[in-house]
């Protein structure tokens, strides 16, 4: 099964949110979706999911468009921040009448798991989804997800709002499942770090657009911080892919990535220094990023 | 000034460190005014005071001195001092560690020496 987006925009008023987005997700694989506030994550990962009208552009899952087609829904489960701001909305209702909804919705959904990790989250099911912490709602649309046992399943900002203990818990139980079903995930986050041993591969989106799929390991052990005199450092990147550099009086240092049988050119006195993917994505999509 | 920050090490010992090696390439002059306690601390998002602890390892090292009302400046023979200390420290971080790991191996004095020989031609 293939999830595919190709030349997908939506627009809101004259500002294209997506810009002409193509995306392949495969099975089987655990991605992570970054990008800065407003890059436009939560519109893609929604139309993906068949949530939000299309501007122009296709989705579709093995072929068949997303777009009200039940048979593809029932493989697609986009777990996104609740909005409980309303009495009358989902706010007023209690966590287990939440549950039982999504339970109907989603096809294959394991109830046994629902109520493990309730359970192991502790979360209060007679309580209103509007009294709950910004947490214990993280926590909530966790258990759908999960739950849902949807071949692609994709959770924007998971981890939003937890603290450090229940995130390394998210990712345990998030591995734990792939591992046991080989579900596809799809994450958004913007704390990068914790995120980037558990993907597989990284989707990095900047203004809309999609700057890079790659493999997660294979990204970060291509880059490389290279600084030192400006002179020096400027011969020893000669000719390689320059992500970002800035210079600082007679120093500089720049990002570069170096593909396959490259390396910084040897002989010049700068130091070479490995780099994390956070560190990689501020490169790419930070201020003073071209 | 523009190596990144690593977790391997305390942050204050790798700002003095920076600022010894900016000096050694001559990033940094003699008599030159340095980064200031707050710069640093902008440019690597940490704590002036840690900023200040790598600053201050350099002042009494000799390395940077301070000119009061103005900031830190780079001492006269501060690249010699630098130099000299990093020799010293070279049989310690480099020369024990490699003779322990060729011990390891199993690799022998003489056998050392020729490959170092090869290596450096």
């Amino acid at each position: 099964m293939k999830l595919i987006c190709s030349d997908l925009v939506k627009t809101y008023g004259h500002k294209n949110a997506v810009d002409h987005v193509s995306l392949t997700l495969e099975q089987g694989k655990i991605y992570g979706l970054i990008g800065r506030n407003g890059a436009g994550k939560t519109t893609l990962l929604s139309m993906l999911t068949a949530q939000n009208p299309v501007t122009s552009g296709t989705v579709t899952l093995d072929g068949e468009p997303v777009w009200e087609n039940r048979r593809a829904l029932d493989h697609l489960c986009f777990s996104r921040e609740l909005n409980v701001s309303q009495e009358s909305g989902v706010g007023s209702m209690k966590v287990k009448e939440y549950l039982r909804l999504a339970s109907y919705y989603y096809p294959d959904w394991d109830g046994e798991l629902a109520r493990r990790l309730v359970e192991l989250f502790e979360l209060p099911v007679k309580k209103k989804l509007m009294k709950l912490s910004k947490g214990m709602l993280s926590m909530v649309t966790i258990v759908v997800a999960l739950a849902s046992k949807a071949a692609f399943t994709i959770l924007d900002e998971p981890v939003a709002g937890l603290d450090v203990v229940m995130r390394e818990k998210f990712y345990k139980l998030l591995l734990e499942e792939y591992a046991a079903t080989g579900r596809t995930f799809v994450i958004s986050t913007h704390i990068i770090e914790e995120a980037a041993d558990v993907l597989e591969e990284v989707i990095i989106m900047h203004q809309g657009k999609i700057l890079t799929v790659a493999n997660t390991q294979e990204l970060v052990d291509s880059a490389r911080y290279v600084s030192g005199r400006a002179e020096d450092v400027d011969a020893a990147v000669e000719g390689l892919t320059v992500c970002h550099s800035e210079t600082m009086g007679r120093s500089k240092g720049a990002t570069v990535f170096l593909k396959p049988g490259e390396q910084i050119r040897p002989g010049y006195d700068v130091t070479v220094q490995p780099i994390n993917l956070q560190k990689v994505f501020v490169a790419m999509c930070g201020e003073e990023a071209h | 000034m523009n190596e990144q920050l690593t977790e391997s090490k305390s942050i204050y010992l790798q700002i003095s460190e920076m600022i010894e090696t900016d000096i050694l390439r001559e990033i940094l002059l003699e008599e030159e005014q340095v980064p200031s306690t707050n710069e640093l601390a902008k440019q690597y998002t940490i704590n002036p005071a840690t900023a200040a602890k790598g600053i201050n390892l350099l002042v009494d090292e000799g390395i940077l001195y301070k000119k009061r009302g103005i900031g830190m400046f780079v001492a006269a023979g501060a690249r010699e001092k630098i130099l000299s200390k990093r020799r010293r420290a070279f049989v310690e971080t480099y020369l024990d560690r490699l003779l322990e790991e060729a011990g390891r191996l199993g690799i022998t004095k003489e056998e050392l020496i020729e490959m170092i020989r090869e290596k450096a031609l």
